[in-house]
């Protein structure tokens, strides 16, 4: 048995370790790229969402290494994601590849336990000490990363050196990976704080603040939304996302079963506007909008192309009266890098009118 | 008397009577906006981001048609009339997307409708809709019970008489009985079957599809449709092809296409619309199966506002023709 999954972000890097740690045979699929995007593209149904696509190009490239069980996120009740998994598998049949989808819960009440019995499976039974023991490794990783990147996040506008921050990003995320124990990870983690901090100017300049919210996959893998985040720091911009792996999972790994929920806030802000949950992020986008008009000088609104519940989020997202600029960039194949940063640029031009106006006032 | 309008769009072919027997006992006037015509199409369009998919444009557009002409709107999140099933987004948003979208409209009546909570819940959730109208809980048990019967009433004429949902809403609101037609005009048999799967807002606008029921008759075929099917046959036909239905509405499309791929029909067309995200994947299941099973022809039309007429037409009128030649080779070969 070889395991395989998709990519989001760098999700694989925890997932890695804890394979490794129980030795269990698997293989990561090419980080994406224009090939896993073409393969997604040619196979998927042409309706499909790019999240659909580009995991469909992550299967179909793990199963030429070999990989003969493949894990998939679903459920019921969020949106298409629910139904990926089934989809996928009748298109890998129909390629000829005999590979078998597991499922990973996401919308289970069990998810904790469900999430760790299915590694239980997938490693031969390991002893769940060893299990519970590389998987605490794995979320350190993960906690480790995140915790990095919304320090990256806020250097890239302030960096002395353009392009620092980026590079001690890449750099940070391959020690990370590398490393083999708790020592090593906290002793990367420090270092690269520091260094990210040593590389930000000390002025008193005040970038200007842009939320980025929307679908959760678009929003965690770079190559859908063809760095958006990194274009927007190039441009002075500092970027705020509440969105990150490592709260999904402390929050419905471990605190959502206990009654907490981090999200009741931004779903108090958005009933006016929209009432029910209508699943996948459709609820927090428009929360989102709402609930930090103040403190952010625009939104950027990701989606895929034809995601239903961020349709119902655009088409409710004008009416608000909290009154922030919203830019909504639809991410598909067709999505072009010149044509995105000619629309950024305008955006953070009107952005930076604003701000004077204000000012001025 | 309070008015209150349904749009003819969505769910409207589905749950009418339901809805129109619910609102008359108590005591309140049910107004329905015209069929879909361009001008109702284009003004709905023009409200939402161009990537909403055609039918709630459509709907939007017939809120529009409604707005001023009566006192509340009713638009209800459907989230899940199934256990564990769940509806698409648009529909459970579509309460406050109308609101945001068409400031204009009348004040909108929602209610959630979702099985998974329990019957407490759902009886609640018709008590307090209810409640708008009189204050009399009796009451609206009353016409809650009443529309339940309207409802397994218009399903049981569709399924018994061979009707689709225009006809046999048609039929219901007519208080004299008409007689069923009898084909007068062509006493020729059809010349094959086709099968039409789909979802009933896309199949029985016409607006929308163009008057694909209405050519296909005119051409002499038979016309098959999803509501001709008994629930069970779907479930079956759908737990066939898919191991259990995910969305609501998934058995008109899967359930339908497995059991017509499967039944000796002449052909199958499949009418989606751009956008879906549902229908995206359902109707590529369907695509698939045709492919592996290659008995009967499929065909799937995704309708937007800029299909041309033409367009449609010459698709058709190409499946056909090409439905005509294959039933020519194979009766050549039986003899």
């Amino acid at each position: 048995m070889r395991i395989g999954m998709p990519h989001m972000g760098n999700l694989y890097i925890p997932f890695k370790a804890l394979f490794q740690r129980l030795n269990i045979d698997f293989v990561i699929p090419p980080v994406n790229n224009q090939r896993t995007l073409s393969l997604g593209v040619r196979y998927s149904p042409e309706g499909m969402c790019i999240p659909f696509k580009l995991t469909m190009g992550n299967l179909i490239e793990a199963a030429e290494l070999g990989a003969d069980t493949l894990l998939m996120p679903a459920g019921s009740g969020i949106c298409r994601l629910g139904y990926y998994a089934k989809t996928q598998e009748h298109i890998l049949h129909d390629l000829g590849y005999d590979a078998e989808i597991v499922c990973l819960g996401v919308s289970s009440q069990r998810k904790l336990f469900g999430l760790l019995e299915m590694i239980k499976r997938l490693s031969n039974n390991a002893p769940w000490a060893k299990i519970i023991s590389a998987f605490r490794f794995g979320l350190a990783k993960l906690n480790a990363m995140d915790r990095i990147e919304r320090v990256v996040q806020k250097a890239r506008p302030v960096e002395q050196v353009k392009g620092t921050a980026n590079r001690l990003f890449a750099q940070a995320i391959k020690a990370i990976d590398q490393a083999d124990d708790y020592g090593t990870l906290k002793r990367v983690q420090r270092d690269y704080l520091d260094q990210l901090n040593q590389a930000t100017r000390n002025g008193n300049t005040q970038p200007l603040i842009v939320g980025i919210t929307g679908e959760f996959y678009v929003l965690l893998e770079p190559f859908s939304n063809l760095d958006v985040e990194k274009e927007l720091g190039k441009l002075g911009v500092e970027v705020r996302r509440t969105t990150f792996i490592s709260e999904w999972t402390k929050f419905s790994l471990f605190l959502n079963p206990l009654g907490m929920n981090e999200k009741d806030r931004i779903h108090k802000a958005a009933l006016p506007y929209l009432k029910r949950d209508i699943g996948g992020d459709g609820w927090e986008s428009v929360g989102e909008k709402v609930l930090h008009a103040k403190e952010y000088d625009g939104l950027i609104h990701l989606a895929p192309f034809t995601c239903m519940p961020e349709i119902v989020a655009q088409n409710i997202m004008p009416s608000t009266k909290e009154n922030i600029p919203v830019l909504t960039i639809l991410c598909d194949e067709q999505l072009g890098k010149p044509g995105m940063l000619t629309r950024l640029e305008a955006f953070v031009d009107l952005l930076k009118h604003r701000r004077r106006a204000k000012v001025k006032t | 008397m309070i008015k209150v309008g349904i749009p003819r769009a969505l769910l409207y072919y589905q749950y009418y009577p339901m809805w129109k027997t619910f609102f008359e006992e108590l005591g309140a006037e049910v107004v329905v906006s015209p069929p879909t015509t361009q001008a109702i199409l284009s003004s709905g369009s023009s409200r939402v981001v161009a990537e909403t998919c055609l039918p709630v444009k459509a709907f939007c557009g017939h809120v529009l048609a409604l707005a001023g002409e009566c006192d509340y709107l009713f638009i209800p999140a459907i989230r899940s009339v199934k256990s564990r099933i769940y509806n698409c987004s648009k529909f459970l948003g579509l309460p406050d997307m109308t609101k945001a979208v068409t400031p204009e409209s009348p004040p909108i009546l929602d209610i959630d409708i979702d099985i998974n909570q329990g019957k407490r819940e759902l009886y609640q959730a018709i008590y307090k809709l209810g409640r708008r109208f009189t204050w009399n809980p009796l009451k609206v048990r009353q016409a809650a019970i009443a529309a339940w019967q309207a409802h397994l009433k218009y399903m049981q004429l569709m399924s018994d008489q061979d009707l689709n949902p225009l006809q046999a809403i048609e039929r219901i609101s007519n208080t004299t009985e008409v007689e069923p037609k009898t084909p007068p005009d062509n006493p020729t048999p059809p010349q094959a079957t086709i099968a039409l799967i789909g979802h009933p807002y896309l199949l029985y606008d016409e607006h929308i599809n163009h008057r694909l029921i209405h050519r296909l008759e005119q051409a002499h075929y038979k016309v098959l449709t999803p509501e001709m099917l008994t629930a069970e046959g779907l479930e079956s036909a759908t737990a066939r092809l898919v191991g259990g239905a995910y969305w609501t509405y998934e058995e008109e499309v899967v359930g339908a296409g497995g059991h017509y791929l499967e039944s000796g029909t002449d052909g199958v067309i499949g009418i989606m619309a751009f956008g879906c995200g549902p229908d995206s994947l359902m109707m590529d299941i369907v695509h698939r199966r045709a492919a592996r099973l290659r008995t009967t022809p499929f065909m799937s039309l995704t309708l937007e506002e800029h299909t041309a007429e033409a367009g449609v037409a010459t698709r058709l009128e190409a499946f056909l023709d090409m439905i005509q030649r294959r039933k020519r080779r194979q009766a050549e070969v039986c003899v």
